[in-house]
């Protein structure tokens, strides 16, 4: 689905470069759920912001789809998001002067969906993570846990095949967070490809594959065995 | 998805209400000057165009080449014959009426009551041609019988109250005796917007009729009345100078010859001919000193205009950095709207719509702002506008545009800004702004630039009228009241009144002159050729008395004291100008005569030298001028001398005096002093009009500043905390937060002061006496700025700096 190949990124300040990036080539099929790990600072949000193309590499070459992404223009870009790439953010960032229910109904006016087919969409979603009641809400009305439901709710709303999510439990109870884990399996198993950045080992193994990443380098890149699942 | 973008803009909106009331309030004062502005703007540029065939309606003038370096010059006082001669001699002329306007008011009498109201006349087709509707009587040709009379609406309620008066009678007194008049119409009341008005309108046939009329109906030396003419449709005679001058030679044939042989004037072509104004152009061509109608000088439309245009620019910059300020808060939103497929279009068009949004409010605000100011700006004009969708129907789109004019200028910065933001920058926190970028401070400055140049520009014009008000004019001009005896027997009257005020002791002196002095009356010139050179020289007719009360000294010679027992009419009292003009010194001015003054041969022989003294207002420099005595002028001005004080007794004794020697004429008075600060209207109106607009954009301004200070105060709120955790003090933070901003306004001063001082000298410049630089200007400016945005800015950081540091650590 994706293919980053020798993927370089660094950034100035003054005039010395600090890399952040050196080589990193990472491929990933489509049906995968892989988990980004690493120290903090080692690079994993740029490495999710590039690979959603939020950011560009300095050099080194990226394939979505078969598409050169490093050639394309803003547009062509910002086309890719709308309709291929949903985002899930630690901070949960819900625009705050919208409601449960406009805030998962954004993606779709940026699509141009018709008013009457956004309320059948959003009105599924909102059945399916069981928050009907709470669609009328401001997000400060709701917990950290119900925020990022909204979160995953929005990113997914749009039917994207590629999900990224960037440690999407970070500010959450393990509770909650578990919740949120359980939801990205079953999107896995209904066919979503994802990647999400975590620190926790535990929510790495609800994913397929891990990469390692470290001083700029990919140190490891290992497939997750269904048996650890089932052992924790 | 427009919906959206309302919705939202109305939440972000109501979310930071403080704000959005600093900016709504802001933009609707400046969009309520501007609206009012253009309205009076509008009223300017729309005179005279009410008429059914305004395109085709001209008035016809005399036109004269510079002839004795007293300048060009456009009359359009013409002879009684020149109307009917043009209307006959041209084929394109499809109607012509003359209208001879009121000189000053005559007495009307209805049922014995005596007013004092104006009386014009017109000819015939004079309602066919002019659309001043007729709403009572004969709408056809009111003016057919010559002893027919129109009047308007409010002198009909003036004379009859409600009822109709078509059909009555009222006399109108014509050379000593009342006339007889039947009322045929009642005009609508003239429009503000026109620039020539009426009271009474009388028939050119009964002018032509009495002794006055008879005597010039054939002349073609006495010029007195306008001549106003409809062209056939797709004319050129107006701009025909060949057709033109061809009448001219026809009706003064040998003019021209004569005028050379004087050597007047020697240049190409002729020196006197005939043109021809669109009636249009009346109110604003300000070039025609004859004009007989007071313009404007179009200049002075658009400074104000401008001026308006400033204020509502202080405003509308309010809004962006204000906007640039909040985009701080904004980021987030930004950020996740683009990773969730946002183009910078939609987000573009998104803010544009909140600001759009904003001047909508903004807008109806003002209009409500508008109807309640209205009258008071009405003063300051002193105009009678009305914010009327039917009288002005382009003020509709005029206000939508700038409705949305506004709005995309207000927002199309911050959209800009905003829609730039990468959501990779937003979401790592590398966002900083807080009404300290570039831009932001260029617009701060530039606020306080216009703001200050105007309140400086204030205090020039302030100091000025003050200047021309209390500047000693070389003559005594407190406790003076004149009394105006025009239209009176006044040569009967004068003694027997002086007699009389003579034993009343509030009463220290009587003098009589023709005219008065100050705005309004007018003054009388003579030219002649004196030793081959012409001389124009102004002139006063006045009593013996006249310089001692107004205490005019005398430098050479004598006063009229004599002449009063001989009655003499050859002695003239000079002024020191007209020495210098003549060649004359002090020493040998006394018995000098003015050769070529008189073609009877009996010139005046100068008696006395007084001090030149400023009859005429401080812009002009004080030209020859020269006392006589009289004989054949009436003394319609009485001068009175009271003793200091209140005023009250002195003016109901005069009253009584006055109808006990003429019951049947209202008493009418003014003091000498108001008389002469009237000369000043103008420039009093230009400072109202101007320190208005300066303390409303220095509020403006500050209302900003005190925006973009609390902004300040919440981007920085971390330091603020971090810094009082350190140990600093109130006074150390509200002097960070204030610092950067009155530097930017002490730049706006250096700036704006040696910039308003430019135009403002320009200004001066049309002043013969003018204040000198004035350095405590700048400096009270200066302050007064400094200590008013450093007040509005510490209010903003003194809660800032008073937040407890826990809190705002807290959060972040
Ligand atoms: N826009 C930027 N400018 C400068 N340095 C940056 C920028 N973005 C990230 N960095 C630096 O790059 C490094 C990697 O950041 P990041 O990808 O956020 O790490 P991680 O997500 O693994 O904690 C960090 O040292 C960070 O300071
Ligand atoms: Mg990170």
């Amino acid at each position: 689905m994706l293919k980053l190949e020798n993927i370089e990124k660094f950034y100035r300040s003054g005039l010395q470069k600090s890399w952040v990036l050196k080589d990193v080539s990472v491929n990933v099929e489509q049906g995968e759920f892989v988990t980004i790990m690493g120290p903090s600072g080692s690079g994993k949000t740029t490495l999710l912001n590039i690979i959603g193309m939020l950011d560009e590499s300095n050099s080194g070459s990226y394939h979505f789809l078969d598409e050169a992404v490093h050639t394309f223009k803003e547009r062509r870009r910002t086309d890719i998001h709308k309709h291929y790439i949903g985002f899930v953010f630690q901070a949960y960032h819900l625009i705050d002067e919208l409601t449960v229910y406009e805030n998962i109904e954004t993606p779709l006016l940026y699509r141009n969906v018709k008013s009457k087919d956004r309320k059948a969409i959003v009105a599924d979603i909102l059945d399916r993570f069981n928050m009907v009641a709470k669609k009328d809400l401001f997000p400060s009305q709701l917990s950290g846990g119900q925020q990022q439901l909204v979160g995953v709710a929005r990113a997914i709303i749009g039917k994207p095949k590629l999900l990224l999510a960037d440690e999407p439990t970070g500010n959450l109870h393990t509770k909650q967070g578990e919740m949120i884990m359980e939801l990205f399996k079953s999107l896995h198993d209904d066919g979503m490809t994802i990647i999400q950045v975590t620190h926790s080992e535990k929510n790495a193994q609800y994913g397929t594959r891990i990469l390692q990443l470290m001083d700029g380098f990919v140190r490891a890149d290992e497939q997750v065995s269904q048996q650890t699942t089932i052992v924790s | 998805m427009f919906y959206n973008y309302i919705k939202i803009a109305f939440r972000s909106l109501m979310k930071q209400r403080g704000l959005t009331a600093i900016n709504i309030l802001g933009l609707s004062i400046g969009l309520a000057c501007f609206c009012m502005f253009t309205l009076y703007a509008i009223h300017e540029f729309s005179f005279d165009k009410f008429h059914k065939d305004a395109d085709q309606l001209y008035r016809v003038y005399r036109w004269t080449e510079d002839l004795d370096g007293e300048g060009v010059e456009g009359d359009t006082h013409l002879p009684m014959p020149l109307g009917t001669s043009f209307a006959s001699d041209f084929p394109d002329v499809e109607q012509m009426v003359r209208w001879k306007s009121a000189w000053g008011e005559s007495f009307v009498r209805v049922n014995d009551r005596v007013s004092r109201i104006e009386v014009s006349h017109v000819d015939q087709p004079f309602f066919e041609m002019f659309n001043f509707p007729i709403i009572y009587g004969d709408s056809e040709q009111p003016l057919s019988d010559p002893k027919n009379v129109v009047l308007t609406e409010e002198i009909a309620f003036q004379l009859f109250g409600e009822e109709n008066p078509t059909g009555k009678t009222i006399e109108i007194q014509f050379e000593e005796n009342f006339e007889s008049f039947t009322i045929s119409a009642v005009a609508k009341n003239i429009p503000t917007n026109s620039s020539r008005s009426f009271q009474i309108l009388g028939s050119m046939d009964y002018f032509a009729s009495t002794t006055y009329g008879k005597r010039r109906m054939n002349s073609w030396n006495s010029s007195f009345l306008g001549v106003f003419v409809k062209l056939r449709k797709g004319s050129g005679l107006a701009t025909n100078a060949a057709e033109l001058l061809k009448f001219r030679r026809k009706y003064y044939p040998n003019q021209e010859a004569e005028i050379r042989e004087a050597g007047f004037w020697d240049g190409e072509g002729a020196p006197v001919t005939y043109k021809m104004q669109p009636i249009t152009q009346m109110h604003t061509e300000a070039s025609m000193p004859g004009g007989d109608v007071p313009s404007i000088n179009p200049r002075n439309i658009w400074t104000l205009l401008l001026i308006a245009a400033g204020v509502l620019l202080i405003a509308i910059i309010n809004f962006t950095t204000l906007s640039i300020g909040r985009s701080a808060g904004r980021a987030k939103e930004v950020g996740v709207r683009k990773v969730m497929g946002s183009t910078r279009m939609h987000l573009a068009i998104q803010f544009l719509t909140e600001a759009i949004l904003l001047s909508i409010l903004s807008t109806i605000v003002a209009l409500v702002l508008v109807s309640v100011l209205l009258p008071y700006f009405n003063q300051l004009s002193d105009r009678s506008l009305a914010f009327s969708f039917s009288q002005f129907p382009q003020l509709g789109w005029i206000v939508v545009c700038l409705t949305i004019i506004t709005g995309l200028l207000a927002g199309s910065y911050p959209a800009l800004l905003l829609s730039r933001f990468r959501p990779t920058q937003v979401f790592r926190n590398s966002i900083k702004l807080g009404g300290s970028n570039m831009f932001t401070k260029t617009l701060v400055t530039s606020q306080f630039v216009l703001s200050s140049g105007l309140v400086i520009a204030t205090l020039v014009v302030l100091s000025q009228i003050n200047f021309m008000q209390s500047k000693n004019p070389g003559f005594e001009k407190e406790n003076i009241i004149i009394v105006d005896a025009e239209e009176t027997d006044s040569r009967e009257i004068y003694p027997r009144f002086k007699k009389l005020l003579s034993s009343i002791p509030e009463i220290k002196q009587v003098a009589a002159s023709e005219i008065g002095l100050g705005e309004g009356n007018g003054y009388s010139r003579s030219g002649f050729e004196y030793m081959g050179s012409i001389k124009q020289i102004y002139e006063y007719y006045v009593d013996d008395d006249y310089l001692t009360l107004m205490n005019i000294p005398l430098l050479a010679g004598r006063g009229f004291e004599v002449e009063r027992q001989d009655g003499a009419n050859r002695s003239v009292i000079v002024n020191e100008s007209m020495l210098t003009d003549f060649g004359w010194t002090l020493s040998d001015a006394v018995g000098q005569v003015l050769t070529g003054y008189s073609n009877e041969g009996n010139d005046p022989v100068v008696i006395g030298v007084v001090k030149d003294f400023h009859y005429r207002p401080f812009r002009e420099l004080v030209k020859p001028q020269m006392f006589h005595q009289f004989e054949d002028y009436t003394p319609f001005k009485y001068f009175v001398k009271i003793n200091a004080g209140d005023p009250t007794q002195a003016l109901s004794k005069l009253e009584q005096s006055w109808t006990s020697i003429v019951p049947d004429y209202p008493f009418k008075y003014s003091f000498l002093d108001d008389d002469l600060n009237r000369f000043y209207r103008s420039e009093k109106r230009f400072s109202s009009i101007i320190s208005w607009a300066g303390g409303i954009s220095i509020f403006l301004a500050c209302l900003g500043l005190m925006g973009l200070a609390a902004l300040t105060a919440v981007n920085r709120r971390k330091e603020i905390g971090i810094r009082k955790v350190l140990g600093d003090d109130v006074f150390g933070i509200v002097g960070l937060l204030s610092k950067d901003f009155i530097k930017l306004v002490l730049i706006a001063l250096v700036i704006a002061s040696p910039l308003s001082w430019y135009l403002m000298n320009n200004w001066l410049e049309s002043f013969a006496y003018r204040i000198s630089f004035q350095w405590w200007i700048f400096v009270v400016a200066g302050i007064g700025a400094i200590l008013i945005a450093f007040i509005t800015i510490s209010v903003q950081s003194i809660k800032a700096a008073l937040i407890n540091p826990i809190e705002s650590l807290r959060n972040e």
